[in-house]
């Protein structure tokens, strides 16, 4: 047993005495516990003082079990290999919480959802306004409670415009979308602006929630939720359907093949490469350097012909289901894709030599978008936002899924702390996957060929079972809880994509930055905006009502070719 | 008549506006391939450009949400007459697989008239450009114009029970009685 999680077990039940529940027997890599929700704070407390890193809270309606509202807080334990659920319930008729947002920064969004979506109270939230649903969503209706059902559309009310805050005396507000050239996604920024020197920004998304988790909860079976769970985003889909999958698995105790888990592997990594190719032509495309943007497109471009040969689809492979994948990776396929890698790899080198001696990239990326290592702590900052701000930590090493226990890779980490980081970064990590996709084939071609893609399930899945999972997705840790339910159904499916926590902390990197570089800094942490947006929408703000006139939207449209 | 009025009013260069209405960036990102080396649509004189204003046709992706449905109507109308719009994948068309959720409104047609359908999951940059380029008059259709039954079911009857069933439950949230029966459902159109 982990040594770590007997330690933790042995600390709560002598801090906390008769407020600690009960603790769910689960594998020696994840803790879940219940607590009274008094000691909800002591709880969050004491799991930072011992190193955790906050992850996600996950609030659910647990009112047909006779147990009201319940809300979790995740931690992860990355030098411990050690996932922390702690569980707390409220009663029905006084839904409320202790606020962790003053101690942890990053959970400010995760509270402020289910205020929305749940219509759970906070005491002390220090910005409890509406995050996710739209303006004109009308209080009362909580869309994730069970009584609602998924299609329940409330009357739209007209010209109910999103209220931002007052801009700070003596600054200009610019804003920035929400269709904006620079952002491939609707998202609003309302940057304020001193001269050409940002001040600060607020943030207004949610405008792509779609949501996915009620459809999850209510309309589709366990088996179907990995297709529309690919949909979250088109780019890193396998990472989400796999974590999905895995997380089932992990509540349900099953055990997949070695080969689905090598396969998930290499579609996993095959993902990280053509997504960080596409980052770099983003980004240079975001600076003015469009021949990276073509150059590192037309890299990526062999990579889809090869992800369409082994699963039929450019995108949203449909590869993965519970119990493994649906697809072999032939020896035929393996030598097409050792041909492939060889090319990508080429390639690669040959345009990273254009781009790190380049005098214009360094001056564009060095020292914009800085943030010290401490902020990213505080901020929860993961994947290579993080690690280009020293801090070392990569899930695949860490909390090994998949076939990531037998693989050999370095987790490229640099201190520099800005956009250049993280291009550095990412550089490096197109040349890992591709070493990590090499073994993954070579270990396959000693896998038994007669080894089943996919299990054959004994039954139905038990209902109440928590599954918790992290994927390292091209973006950062994407996390995934599930409560399993009746009806062949997950109770509750929470996604927490990495741009959710990276996306807290732009308003940070932003201030004293110009705001020619607003772009590229938004786009260094590779926003993935639909990831993000999967449940809801908008934030409504009290203050003075600002409605965005046609001639705004023109602004807007015009300050985008501005910004470039 | 599309394809004449295409010929008359597009003859020249086509510059097209991308505009996401809650996509999972699949088609966005198809879109901006058709850019990049191996299918180059600038050859074609197709240019992304930054503005609707500049623009002669919306390229819409995604599912219309709650909250982009009245920035996408008024993106459309800052496009220049005459203009075209075409649907990009499967959400764009009919919403896609989240079509009825709380928070979606359905497709583009919901919210703006659409000239051509793209579809496809995502659909593939070839199938984009074909798009286009049927639209300007480029290439001929592929399949001849079939003519489509419509079929007979009892809709009325289903319709009419759904849509009390979810007004009960928005009065019942609400805690008010109401009388008011024509929300709940979406309406037709």
């Amino acid at each position: 047993m982990n040594k770590k999680k007997e330690l933790l077990i042995s600390l709560l039940k002598n801090k906390l005495g008769a407020d600690f529940l009960t603790e769910e027997p689960a594998s020696p890599d994840r803790l879940f516990v219940d607590i009274k929700k008094e000691a909800l704070r002591p709880v969050v407390q004491l799991l930072l003082e011992q190193g955790g890193r906050y992850q996600v809270g996950v609030g659910y309606d647990a009112r047909r079990n006779g147990q009201g509202f319940a809300l979790l807080h995740t931690f992860a334990f990355d030098r411990d290999g050690l996932l922390v659920a702690v569980r707390t319930f409220s009663p029905e008729d006084n839904p409320e919480f202790d606020s962790i947002t003053p101690i942890v920064p990053g959970a400010g969004w995760s509270e402020r959802e289910y205020r929305d979506l749940l219509g759970l109270n906070f005491k002390g939230h220090p910005n409890p306004k509406r995050l996710v649903l739209a303006d004109d969503w009308p209080d009362g209706i909580y869309p994730l409670r069970k009584d609602v059902p998924h299609d329940l559309m409330p009357p739209s009310a007209e010209e109910v415009a999103f209220r931002l805050d007052q801009a700070p005396a003596g600054t200009s507000v610019v804003p920035f979308g929400p269709f904006h050239s620079s952002l491939h996604e609707p998202a609003h920024f309302s940057v304020y602006v001193d001269g050409e020197d940002i001040k600060g920004c607020e943030y207004r998304g949610f405008m792509t929630h779609r949501g996915i988790e009620k459809l999850g909860q209510t309309e589709l079976t366990y088996n179907d939720v990995p297709f529309v769970a690919e949909r979250i985003c088109g780019i890193c889909g396998s990472v989400h359907s796999t974590n999905y999958a895995q997380a089932v698995e992990a509540a349900a105790g099953l055990k997949i093949s070695r080969r689905a888990e090598f396969i998930r592997v290499v579609m996993l990594e095959l993902e990280r490469l053509h997504s960080h190719l596409l980052w770099l032509g983003v980004a240079g495309h975001l600076i003015g350097f469009d021949t990276v943007f073509m150059q590192a497109w037309r890299i990526r471009e062999k990579i889809m012909w090869l992800a369409e040969s082994l699963t039929g689809n450019r995108k949203t492979y449909g590869m993965i289901i519970i119990g493994g994948v649906r697809r072999n990776i032939t020896s035929e396929k393996t030598e097409d894709i050792r041909k492939v890698m060889r090319e990508v790899e080429k390639e690669t080198m040959a345009l990273e030599k254009a781009i790190v001696k380049d005098k214009t990239i360094h001056k564009r990326t060095k020292g914009v978008g800085y943030l010290s290592k401490e902020e990213t702590v505080k901020w929860n900052l993961v994947g290579p936002v993080a690690r280009a701000r020293g801090l070392d930590i990569d899930v695949r090493r860490d909390h090994p899924y998949a076939a990531y226990d037998e693989l050999e890779f370095d987790v490229p980490v640099t201190d520099s702390g800005d956009v250049w980081g993280t291009l550095v970064v990412r550089l490096k990590e197109i040349y890992e996957a591709i070493k990590i996709i090499r073994q993954s084939l070579d270990k396959l071609a000693q896998l038994p060929e007669s080894e089943p893609l996919a299990l054959e399930l004994e039954g139905p899945i038990p209902a109440g079972k928590q599954g918790l999972s992290v994927v390292e997705a091209p973006r950062g840790e994407a996390v995934h809880y599930v409560l399993t339910g009746e009806e062949n159904r997950p109770e509750r499916w929470r996604v927490r994509a990495p741009t959710y926590p990276n996306l807290q902390a732009v308003p940070q990197m932003l201030v004293n930055n110009k705001l020619a570089d607003f772009p590229i800094i938004v786009g260094s942490i590779d926003p993935c905006i639909s990831c993000t947006d999967r449940v809801l929408l908008v934030d409504l703000r009290e203050k003075k009502a600002r409605i965005v006139s046609k001639q705004q939207l023109e602004k807007m449209s015009r300050q985008v070719r501005f910004g470039r | 008549m599309w394809k004449k009025l295409a010929e008359k009013a597009f003859r020249r260069s086509i510059w097209v506006y991308h505009c996401n209405s809650g996509a999972c960036n699949g088609c966005d990102i198809e879109i901006l391939n058709v850019l990049t080396p191996y299918y180059d649509v600038e050859r074609f004189g197709i240019r992304l450009v930054g503005s609707p204003r500049h623009a002669d046709a919306i390229l819409l992706s995604g599912a219309v949400t709650r909250p982009t449905l009245p920035l996408v109507k008024k993106a459309y109308q800052a496009v220049p007459a005459p203009k075209l719009v075409f649907a990009v994948g499967s959400c764009a068309i009919g919403g896609g697989c989240w079509y009825d959720t709380y928070n979606v409104t359905g497709g583009g047609e919901k919210a703006i008239p659409i000239n051509y359908f793209i579809p496809g999951c995502p659909p593939r940059p070839e199938a984009i450009i074909y798009g286009i380029a049927l639209a300007l008059g480029l290439v001929d259709k592929k399949v001849a114009p079939v003519e489509l039954k419509q079929m007979e079911f009892p809709v009325d009857m289903y319709r009419h029970r759904k849509l009390l069933e979810t007004n009960n439950v928005i009065y019942r949230l609400l805690g008010e009685e109401d009388d008011r029966l024509t929300f709940g459902r979406r309406e037709d159109g």
